[in-house]
């Protein structure tokens, strides 16, 4: 038997692929940010294009509501108005609640389970690139005048061609497939890393929340994805080719493709708002100086919502008459998915109990997620009842209901995320008056469009129509609701300018500007290009605070401690045996550590970008000519091709330091 | 919070640092996870197969045309380069290299055979008169089954370039890690087609028109 | 009688069955059961061909899994061509490709003697997607729906 080269290991070997530009080294200039693989380059990438897809989407909304502040108002036609909403919906889920969530997956994962990167950096590139051209792709129908049309959920056979000749839909497909395989490559890329990239002592039980939530949303994106991806498969090649998934008049099914849209679609409900849940249950420990409240429970409610969120998708279709068992049975289970929700919002109050909580303006965000994510619950748990729900579907109510929980909920959360995390990101702080009248603007307007909603839902005004009549009643209603979206877009006006104002102030914001609990506050901010020195040796839940309490950690693990101390890091699914031969192994290598001198992280590549166009071309070729196609591939296979013969790191010559 | 004296560094048996947390490879997981996320992938394909089973309106019905005795010999062409594949990893991890080399390029060449035999397949049904665009049963099968042999194909290309390296000796007992992903990965493409031969042919293949359907007439179309 | 039984059974209160799950893990009792010592020498052959270095099988291990494969996808086609076994049908071709399925994802994918994690992971997804789509099936086939 041949035995392993000496000295090689697993370094990946160099095969010679011709280079056509060199590989880039420089930290500066804009090819650096082409070929970027650091992750916080990468999540920043990801917050700006996603908060410029907001601002588009916000735009789109503010048109739709200009049109409705009045009764047969005629600013817009029923045609503009579809397109309106369906990219409107589309937008705000796929552009930007994903990738901004994708933002803080990227910049805080490594961070908090201190690692140094994520476990395939270039990998995280890819998936930034495809979700750029993606959203480029999708949103350049604008331009042809044919934006998809048929709703977020593209209902087939109303998405079909016969229903629907326009090229807008074929758009919507094709987008929407190079934006998925975007969030499947990003869902693998933080499973693993989460799983494997531990630092040393950081079980699962002592991982942050946020991580936790992370993990869950990845593993639902790597799942429900797919099922997307296939329905969207079979209205493109029905749409593209002639095939029958969804002809009605060759036998096919129109309850299949809601079935199927689903199937995905709810698991994607939770993969928006579980991440926002993550961020609030780190900001509200440090604004409330306590642990979380029930850390365990916390987290076994989230992977439950998880789990139990794939056995609730007919309830989008209580009116489609599934029959009375199946109705009834989904029913039930949409009621019992709000108990481990329930159990998250007692947490989140019980954490806030008795602590000394400091309002600052990422803290009141957190407090305003939950009172408005608790009253779309309790609205979601009306549509749960299935008599309740054949009154309420396709009304106002449940646009109402939706945005109290992604623009309430989500959003809310998640700027809260920015006020918390941009010291960390930038080294300087956000003002916070600033910040608080962008709070302040943003829940009132927001309160003022969507509570009315309720009101007109009720009333029967129906959803995705572009206009009503004098004589309903509703003028007054929405006029509120307009006057509140235009509050709200004032806010996030002032969230810009809040940006502007302290990039120009610089407010130093030191390491550690709130008392953090978590690693991310451990390093500099901004964190050095390798995050962590030297990688830190998790003992507590929460280490970073009581490595700066050790006073406290008494007081609070006195009960938890025995069921802490089973040692090897990650290592509690193992079989016992295995974990010996962990350990062994552990024990062999002792001391080899120099990660604190030539710390290694991966060279930067343009591979990942060169696969993304070449996909997004192929995606484009589609829709017109073969050739374009064949170009796509070749782009495609350079890009997949020299990416594969591409070393992580180019041999350092000898004598250079590898450095920063 | 005390700085680690040391991180976990577990070699494998092949020699191969594994540095994680779980003491996992990276590469094995992320294909693992990946190959989890396929089984949704073909898992709508089947059930929509399955969904609209007994549905066409029109000819030919499954047992106008499917033909089990050929569709036996490619499955066992494709169980056999299963078979080869898992014998080229083995090969490999041990360093021998010719051996590896030869199964690779034999999970490659019944990799082709199964295509050959697919190409066949979707070329008579078109001479006879099915095609994606005949009937929901035609829908459903050439979009599944094609689906399937892009996977495979993706596969061949996947195990040549591979086949090459292990020619050039850059694929080696130390890094034969690549392999096995291509394998796991290979793997996964066959159980696939495990099920889709026994969903597609074993179990459907007598249905004939549904009632309130035409039968079909070899011709007529 | 129940000290027969009892012979039979158990061994220091471990069922003779019971097989140890990895190849390292502690060895199984002497084999006091019925045949005594007798499987002792099939045991060893097993014991050599799946585990010959731990992680995986020996070549010859592969071809019998192999044989084994076609052997099942052989039973099929013979059941389907000739056994015209009505209702039965569905259920034995379920079962025996099932069959197919664990051999290959056992034993090719080496999940049999790889760490646990991989099998936990795969397991669940296949979990979560036949729960998924067996309730499609049902809801769009069996649901109240009037079919065209």
């Amino acid at each position: 038997m041949q035995t392993t080269h000496p000295g090689v290991g697993s370094e990946p070997i160099s095969m010679r692929f011709p280079r056509i530009f060199p590989r880039p080294k420089s930290d500066y200039g804009i090819w650096s940010w082409i070929s970027t693989v650091d992750h916080k380059r990468i999540g920043t990438l990801y917050a700006v294009t996603s908060f410029l897809w907001f601002l588009v989407g916000g735009i789109e909304a503010l048109i739709m509501r200009l049109q409705l502040s009045q009764a047969d108002n005629t600013l817009v036609d029923p045609e503009l108005f579809n397109q309106l909403f369906t990219m409107h919906g589309t937008t705000m889920v796929f552009l930007v609640v994903m990738p901004l969530s994708a933002a803080f997956f990227n910049w805080l994962v490594p961070l908090q389970i201190g690692a140094r990167d994520v476990a395939f950096p270039r990998l995280n590139a890819l998936s930034y690139w495809i979700f750029l051209f993606g959203s480029l792709f999708l949103n350049f129908s604008w331009f042809v005048g044919d934006a998809p049309n048929g709703g977020w959920f593209g209902y087939a056979p109303n998405s079909h061609l016969a229903f629907n000749p326009t090229h807008g839909m074929t758009y919507w497909v094709i987008g929407l497939n190079i934006l998925g395989i975007a969030s499947i490559a990003a869902g693998l890329n933080f499973i693993v890393t989460i799983l494997n990239m531990r630092a040393p002592g950081m079980t699962l039980t002592k991982m942050p929340v946020f991580t936790w939530m992370t993990f869950v949303t990845s593993v639902l994106i790597v799942l429900a994805l797919p099922v997307l991806t296939v329905a969207l498969i079979q209205l493109q090649v029905d749409r593209l080719y002639g095939t029958h998934f969804y002809n009605t008049a060759a036998g096919g099914d129109p309850v299949l493709w809601q079935h199927v849209f689903w199937l995905f679609g709810h698991p994607e409900v939770y993969i928006l708002i579980l991440p926002a849940m993550g961020i609030v249950s780190e900001i509200l420990p440090v604004f409330s100086r306590k642990p979380l409240f029930g850390y365990t429970f916390l987290v076994f409610a989230g992977v439950a919502i998880g789990f139990m969120g794939w056995f609730v998708w007919s309830h989008h279709m209580f009116t489609v008459g599934l029959g009375p068992a199946a109705n009834s049975a989904f029913a039930i289970s949409t009621m019992a998915i709000a108990i481990p929700t329930g159990v998250k919002i007692f947490n989140w109050i019980g954490t806030m109990w008795g602590g000394s909580v400091r309002f600052s303006t990422a803290m009141l965000f957190a407090i305003s997620f939950i009172a408005m994510f608790t009253i779309g619950g309790l609205s979601g748990v009306m549509h749960a009842s299935v008599p309740t729900d054949a009154q309420q579907q396709d009304t106002y109510f449940v646009v109402a209901h939706f945005h109290y929980v992604l623009f309430g909920g989500a959003i809310m959360a998640i700027f809260g995320g920015i006020y918390f995390w941009w010291p960390k990101a930038t080294g300087y702080m956000l003002s916070e008056g600033w910040g608080k009248a962008n709070w302040l603007l943003m829940l009132i307007g927001f309160n003022l469009q969507f509570a009315p909603q309720h009101w007109l839902g009720l009333d029967g005004m129906p959803r995705r129509v572009f206009t009503y009549a004098e004589n309903m009643g509703w003028e007054n209603t929405n006029m509120y609701a307009s006057a509140g979206g235009f509050l709200m877009a004032f806010g996030v006006l002032l969230f810009l300018i809040n940006v502007f104002y302290s990039a120009r102030k610089r407010v130093p914001a030191g390491d550690d500007p709130w008392d953090g609990r978590t690693l991310e506050w451990s390093i500099a901010s901004p964190p050095p290009h390798y995050n962590f020195e030297k990688i830190p040796n998790v003992e507590h839940r929460d280490d970073w605070w009581f490595t700066k309490h050790p006073e406290l950690i008494a007081e609070y693990y006195h009960d938890e401690h025995e069921g802490e101390l089973r040692a090897p890091s990650g290592a509690q699914f193992d079989d016992d045996v295995e974990d010996e031969h962990h350990d062994e192994h552990t024990s062999d290598h002792h001391g080899d550590d120099d990660h604190g001198h030539g710390i290694h992280l991966p060279d930067m590549s343009y591979y990942p970008f060169i696969l993304a166009l070449g996909l997004t071309i192929v995606g484009a070729g589609l829709m017109t000519i073969i050739p374009v196609i064949i170009i796509g591939v070749v782009i495609l296979l350079w890009g997949l091709i020299g990416w594969s013969m591409e070393p992580v790191n180019d041999p350092v010559p000898e004598g250079a330091s590898h450095g920063h | 919070m005390a700085s680690a004296s040391a991180t976990y560094e577990i070699k494998s048996e092949h020699g191969e640092v594994i540095n994680t947390s779980t003491g996992l490879s990276n590469k094995k997981l992320l294909m693992w996870a990946f190959l989890g996320s396929d089984v949704m992938f073909f898992g709508s394909f089947i059930a929509t197969f399955l969904v609209y089973r007994n549905r066409s309106l029109v000819g030919p019905y499954p047992a106008d045309i499917l033909d089990i005795p050929i569709t036996s010999v490619s499955t066992f062409v494709l169980l056999m380069s299963s078979l080869a594949m898992v014998l080229a990893l083995s090969y490999v991890q041990e360093g021998r290299k010719k051996l590896g080399t030869l199964w690779i390029f034999a999970v490659v060449v019944l990799g082709a055979i199964f295509l050959l035999f697919q190409v066949y397949e979707f070329n008579h049904f078109a001479k006879v008169g099915l095609t994606p665009r005949t009937n929901l049963f035609g829908t459903t099968f050439f979009i599944l089954t094609g689906l399937h042999g892009a996977h495979v194909t993706l596969g061949v290309l996947w195990l040549m370039f591979l086949g090459f390296g292990s020619i050039k000796g850059t694929l080696r007992a130390d890094n034969a890690i690549d392999l096995e992903l291509a394998g796991l990965y290979w793997h996964f493409v066959d159980i696939v087609w495990i099920v889709i031969f026994t969903v597609i042919y074993l179990i459907s293949a007598r249905d004939v028109a549904p009632p309130g359907s035409v039968p079909w007439v070899p011709g007529a179309h | 009688m129940s000290n027969f039984l009892n012979k039979i059974l158990y061994h220091d209160g471990r069922g003779w069955w019971d097989l140890p799950r990895t190849q390292w893990q502690e060895p199984n009792p002497k084999m006091e059961g019925p045949l005594g010592d007798g499987i002792a020498p099939i045991k060893r052959i097993w014991e050599i061909t799946t585990a010959a270095n731990l992680h995986h099988g020996t070549p010859a291990f592969y071809v019998l899994i192999g044989a084994i494969l076609s052997i099942i996808t052989i039973v099929e086609v013979w059941a389907f061509a000739w056994l015209f076994l009505g209702d039965l049908l569905v259920p034995l071709m379920l079962v025996l490709s099932l069959g197919k399925f664990v051999l290959v994802v056992g034993f090719f994918m080496h999940l049999k003697f790889d760490r646990k994690y991989y099998a936990w992971i795969f397991t669940a997804c296949m979990v979560i997607g036949i729960g998924i789509f067996v309730a499609l099936l049902l809801l769009l086939n069996y649901g109240g729906q009037v079919q065209q």
